[in-house]
């Protein structure tokens, strides 16, 4: 087969309609942006879910020496081990626990290293020492809604100086992400119904545009896929500029986004190239490889179907 | 090589059929003319050889095969087969004489070497060899149609369908033309030719399909255009 043709009726085809095509290139690079944000974040609260979300836990902060909290439950000093047991009962007694660790000072001292900067550590009088790190109690909730009765049974008690609730702020962090990602997708929504348009459009002024090619062409006996061909590679050209400037700004999302955010809220664990690339060509949920060129030929399939009918 | 059989087309909407129970048989190498007034049916009974349009009732044979039954797919390779002409010559404005030629070979796949050697040939026929790199819009309106018959015949097709293909040319230049479809026709592809020019009838006598309100009023060897006009 001679595709010279259809290679000069590509180029000529994307120049003679040049500002349409843009429109539609800028149109499809911005709805997939957020439609790869929107699957960039359902990426990260699943990964958050799975290491944060199925162990919600609270946790009961134990009196150190000179407890900082004042509580009149620290009136004895450090927390000793009758009242460590008056406790554990407690938490054996709550039918809302489900399990519980207990964690020494020492073990919270090494984490807090991990999370905190080292000068807070270093010199001859640190702002942070091993004594004053409590010890804590991890509960592991049955229900993660259901706390109330365990906090009042424990908070109480002689030696706890305060109860760590942290499914606050992991709540808090679920709900921004989920406002984010049905924020992006409603966003990427109206954009690709856009493109959708745009593209229908195009293909309808490139078919008047060739009009007497495509009669002639039909008369003379060319098949329909070499009608369509150079239709359905404009679309695939668009799309692929689409897609390819779209990779590029979730790539700089990824780097510079993501990156920043693991400097400072390292609590999370943050998604990383791998679900970049899987957003970028994961089949379930279809990645913007997927979506981008879905969205230009399906159109184009469709009208050409109507407008060069044999 | 085209049978009708008792061939009906109702267009949409109301109005009398556009052909009636039309029967008509053209041999192989025939040249025939379909006749009659404006609104009588000609163009409808050429595009349905050219299956741009489906029969209400009735059968449309091509080259052995019923075509209202063929497969959409095979139906470009019909028309390869049959070349058509144009009152209005349906020329590429901003390709050459040569281009406008060869569109019609590319766009069917042939190889640049074959279209290399056909298309000058083709050109040599119809006597255009000297304006092959004009554009249309330099040539005159019988060169303009010559053009069209060269891209019709380019691809040596079994069957010419020729849709009133003088319409738009003086007497002097029709005769050109229709000299042109002669030799045609001599050397293997059946014609057909709708017009309703008397003069051209008159003077080159064939068989002559008269074509009245949708219906085949006249089928005579060697006819001539005939008296109520
Ligand atoms: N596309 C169409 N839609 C509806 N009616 C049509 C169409 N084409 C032709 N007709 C009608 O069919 C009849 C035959 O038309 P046509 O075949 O063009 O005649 P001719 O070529 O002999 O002038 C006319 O009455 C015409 O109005
Ligand atoms: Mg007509």
């Amino acid at each position: 087969m001679q595709l010279r043709y259809v290679f000069t009726e590509l180029r000529s085809g994307l120049r003679r309609n040049l500002s349409m095509h843009l429109a539609v290139v800028l149109t499809l690079f911005v709805s997939l942006t957020l439609a790869g944000c929107g699957l960039l974040l359902q990426r990260q609260a699943d990964k958050t879910a799975e290491t944060l979300g199925n162990e919600l836990q609270i946790l009961v902060n134990l009196c150190v020496a000179d407890d900082p909290s004042e509580s009149p439950n620290c009136s004895a000093g450090e927390v000793t081990k009758p009242q460590l047991q008056e406790i554990e009962r407690a938490l054996n007694d709550s039918p809302e626990v489900d399990s519980f660790e207990f964690q020494t000072k020492e073990e919270g001292y090494e984490k807090a290293k991990e999370i905190y900067s080292p000068e807070v550590f270093e010199g001859s009088d640190p702002v942070i020492t091993v004594d004053d790190w409590p010890a804590q109690y991890w509960v592991t909730l049955k229900d993660p809604k259901e706390a109330d009765g365990v906090i009042s049974a424990v908070s109480g008690l002689d030696g706890v100086s305060g109860i760590k609730d942290q499914r606050e702020a992991l709540s808090q962090i679920f709900g921004i992400m989920t406002a984010l990602k049905y924020g992006s997708w409603v966003g990427a929504g109206f954009l690709l119904f856009a493109a959708l348009l745009l593209v229908a459009n195009t293909i309808r002024l490139a078919a008047m545009a060739r009009r007497r090619e495509i009669g002639i062409m039909r008369l003379v006996g060319a098949s329909t896929l070499y009608i369509a061909l150079p239709f359905l590679l404009e679309a695939l050209v668009t799309a692929a500029i689409g897609v390819g400037l779209t990779a590029g700004a979730l790539a700089a999302f990824m780097h510079w986004g993501i990156g920043g955010l693991e400097g400072t809220i390292q609590f999370l664990p943050w998604i990383d190239w791998t679900d970049y690339v899987e957003s970028l060509i994961g089949l379930v949920p279809p990645g913007i490889a997927l979506i981008g060129p879905a969205l230009t030929l399906i159109p184009t399939l469709l009208l050409t179907r109507k407008y060069i009918k044999v | 090589m085209i049978r009708f059989e008792k061939v009906t087309k109702n267009y949409p909407g109301p109005g009398k059929p556009a052909l009636d129970q039309v029967t008509v048989d053209i041999d192989k190498g025939e040249f025939v003319y379909l006749v009659g007034q404006s609104g009588s049916g000609k163009s409808t009974a050429l595009r349905l050889v050219l299956r741009e349009l489906r029969p209400t009732s009735g059968r449309v044979y091509v080259a052995g095969k019923e075509i209202n039954r063929m497969a959409g797919w095979k139906v470009p390779r019909l028309r390869r087969q049959v070349g058509t002409v144009f009152q209005d010559f349906r020329l590429l404005p901003n390709k050459t004489v040569t281009e406008n030629v060869a569109f019609a070979l590319q766009v069917i796949g042939k190889s640049r070497r074959e279209i290399n050697k056909v298309v000058p040939e083709t050109l040599e026929v119809v006597g255009l060899k000297d304006k092959a790199t004009r554009m249309p819009d330099e040539l005159s309106g019988g060169e303009q149609q010559r053009v069209a018959i060269a891209r019709a015949f380019v691809n040596r097709p079994m069957i010419l369908i020729a849709d009133e293909p003088t319409g738009n040319l003086d007497p002097q230049t029709s005769v050109g033309i229709m000299n042109l479809l002669e030799e045609i026709n001599q050397r293997g592809t059946t014609v057909v030719m709708a017009t309703h020019d008397h003069g051209l009838v008159d003077q080159f006598r064939k068989r002559v399909v008269e074509l009245d309100h949708g219906r085949v009023v006249r089928d005579e060897a060697a006819g001539s255009y005939g008296f109520q006009h």
